[in-house]
């Protein structure tokens, strides 16, 4: 089994000194290289601590999380860097681009912290950039651009070491309903294209563009079912084209 | 990874210009200052050390001492001292003489003008050059026949005579009571900065001339005060074991103690200025440190006030891969930047100031330039002791909760 993720027995528990609070009880679940998958829930349902320890930001409490075959749960904080960095391409609800930087640069910034060589650098920022139509942007500031163009800023970011995981966390929550369209677009081509592909979503009509729906309740996986009939997309394999 | 960090803490730096340079502000007045008081007391030095050098750091006074109460007719010098001492000392002692002058007016025709004669003797410009523009320097004749000739410095000279070229004329002064007229044999210029003049206390009307010391100093007077100069090929050693064999000599010879006679040279008196002007520099540039102090607790202050503003920006950093280490070491380089670029203005302010002041007192001033490295790395330490704190705040954010931020 070529599982990108695998949890096994995994427990989250927050202790806040006063009560502790589970976060999450007992998970398993495996996600197989090149899955695209939705994980749903409502508000405290579990799925941000989930998404936050399938991110390695934060770690389990107890059980274990193999990520691309490595015992994260094992490793200190510094290895988690290396893991966030190399392993996991993040996009967040509210882009976390940074403001005083060009676009470009801010493509830059995880291959600056897997000391990737300038020119290097530079070379697959501006790749990147082209391939979600942003080729004629690459030194604008984020806020010059709209929220949908950010968001491709963001996701050209994930894209940038190459990560075996692209993470979303409510990737369309600060979108129009056109824009939103576009970023799920853009994350099914990547899933074409072999990418694994985990969205965090409360929204139904975000979580119908995904193949697998996994469904949070109070820190359980209340359902996990193959979506049959995804949202179609248009199938040309030029992810500029489509967007611009 | 390094030049990154610079890049990214210029950027930083560039996004809040104003408030950068506020920041600044404190190290700029601080290193400025220090820079500033440094330089100015480096030049001092250098001025004081220049004009002892032309007065002649050999020259020493003795005479004897002014707290004597039994204070003996003996205990005065006599030309026989001169004699004896120059028999025994000679081979280092360059030149000697009674250190006696004369002030009063002089008079050509009916015009007056306060001067100074100085008694010397022949051989006086080989310890004080002087360049003889007109006519000759007092020789041996003049000084062993006791003639009234004078040897004039050229700006006065200009002033009672109308001309630079005085030789052959004559001027009137009364010495010791009788009146002596003069004859001018020579003319000297004397190049003096604005500073030696001042110090010199020159050019302020009084005028300068040369006289044999003879006229002066009979055989069998009694004078207060000698003076002499060593040869200047002698080390320091020699120098002072020199100094302290005359003036043990003389005490000898009158029947005192050395420390019953008052000595003094150039060096020890341009020492004491030199220690005065050595301290006012440390205790004003101490003052002028604490405001570099000031200036970091307000960098430390700003670099506060934005690792809270970004953290949501660490917390994205944190999150694409950045070690704790690399967020530290990005504030503290943006704190050690902040505190240098200032440092470096300060510097350039200070230098700027302290040459204007030298251009318009036409002084060398000394701006030295390990000084302005030492300040330039110094205010980086600055920023850098006073963005650890900062720093470490910063690095100490969790990702989750600084990605929620807002």
């Amino acid at each position: 089994m070529d599982d990108i993720i695998r949890l096994e027995n995994l427990v989250k528990i927050y202790d806040t000194g006063a009560l502790r609070v589970l976060g999450l009880d007992r998970t398993d679940l495996s996600i197989k290289r090149g899955e695209f998958v939705a994980i749903m829930g409502h508000s405290g349902s579990g799925k941000s601590t989930l998404m936050n320890i399938l991110g390695c930001l934060d770690r389990p409490t107890l059980g274990k999380y193999y990520l691309d075959g490595e015992a994260v749960d094992e490793m200190d904080s510094r290895e988690l860097s290396q893991v966030r960095n190399r392993k996991i391409g993040f996009v967040f609800q509210s882009f976390n681009l940074i403001s005083r930087m060009s676009i470009e640069k801010n493509v830059e910034i995880p291959m600056i912290y897997a000391r990737k060589k300038p020119g290097e650098r530079r070379q697959r920022a501006i790749e990147l950039l082209t391939r979600v139509g942003l080729r004629e942007r690459l030194w604008h500031q984020p806020n010059e651009l709209s929220g949908g163009q950010r968001q491709r800023v963001a996701i050209a970011r994930a894209l940038a070491n190459d990560p075996p995981l692209i993470l979303a966390d409510e990737p369309t929550g600060n979108l129009d309903s056109k824009a939103s369209v576009e970023i799920m677009e853009l994350f099914a081509g990547l899933h074409r294209e072999g990418a694994t592909v985990v969205v965090v979503t409360h929204e139904e009509n975000i979580a119908a563009y995904t193949h697998r729906i996994i469904t949070f309740s109070d820190g359980r996986i209340i359902s996990d079912r193959i979506n049959e009939n995804p949202t179609s997309v248009s199938e040309s394999s030029d992810l500029a084209d489509r967007i611009s | 990874m390094l030049l990154e960090n610079m890049k990214m803490a210029f950027a930083a730096l560039k996004a809040n210009k104003m408030r950068s340079f506020l920041t600044m502000l404190g190290i700029i007045i601080g290193i400025g200052s220090v820079i500033a008081i440094v330089s100015i007391g480096d030049t001092m030095r250098r001025m004081f050390t220049d004009l002892y050098k032309d007065v002649g750091i050999t020259q020493a006074f003795i005479q004897p001492g002014y707290w004597l109460e039994d204070l003996r007719q003996s205990d005065y010098f006599t030309v026989d001292d001169i004699e004896k001492l120059k028999e025994i000392f000679g081979d280092d002692i360059a030149y000697i003489d009674s250190s006696a002058s004369v002030s009063g007016e002089i008079t050509v025709g009916r015009r007056k003008k306060n001067f100074n004669l100085t008694g010397i003797d022949y051989n006086y410009q080989d310890v004080q050059p002087v360049d003889i523009v007109y006519g000759r320097y007092l020789n041996e004749g003049d000084i062993k026949g006791r003639k009234q000739n004078a040897v004039m410095e050229a700006e006065a000279a200009k002033e009672m005579f109308g001309s630079e070229n005085a030789v052959g004329k004559t001027f009137r002064m009364t010495v010791y009571g009788s009146v002596l007229e003069f004859n001018i044999v020579g003319v000297y210029k004397k190049e003096m900065s604005p500073f030696q003049k001042l110090m010199m206390g020159t050019g302020n009307g009084t005028g300068e001339a040369f006289i044999p010391w003879t006229l002066l100093t009979w055989p069998n007077d009694f004078f207060y005060s000698l003076r002499y100069f060593a040869d200047t090929k002698l080390d320091e050693e020699q120098l002072s074991a020199l100094n302290s064999d005359i003036v043990s000599y003389i005490a000898r010879s009158k029947g005192r103690n050395a420390e019953d006679f008052y000595f003094t040279t150039a060096a020890n008196e341009m020492g004491a200025v030199d220690s005065v002007l050595g301290g006012v520099s440390a205790a004003v540039g101490g003052i002028a440190a604490i405001s570099l102090l000031v200036g970091g607790i307000g960098i430390m202050n700003i670099m506060l006030v934005s690792v809270t503003e970004r953290t949501r920006e660490i917390g994205t950093r944190k999150a694409l891969g950045a070690t704790t280490t690399d967020i530290m070491i990005q504030f503290l380089t943006e704190s050690a930047v902040l505190s240098a670029v200032g440092g470096l203005i300060g510097v350039m302010l200070a230098a700027g100031l302290v040459s204007l002041g030298g251009l318009i007192f036409s002084l060398p001033v000394v701006i030295k330039p390990g000084v302005v490295i030492m300040a330039v790395g110094f205010s980086a330490l600055v920023g850098i002791f006073f963005g650890i704190y900062p720093a470490k705040k910063a690095a100490a954010n969790d990702p989750i909760i600084a990605l929620r931020y807002e």
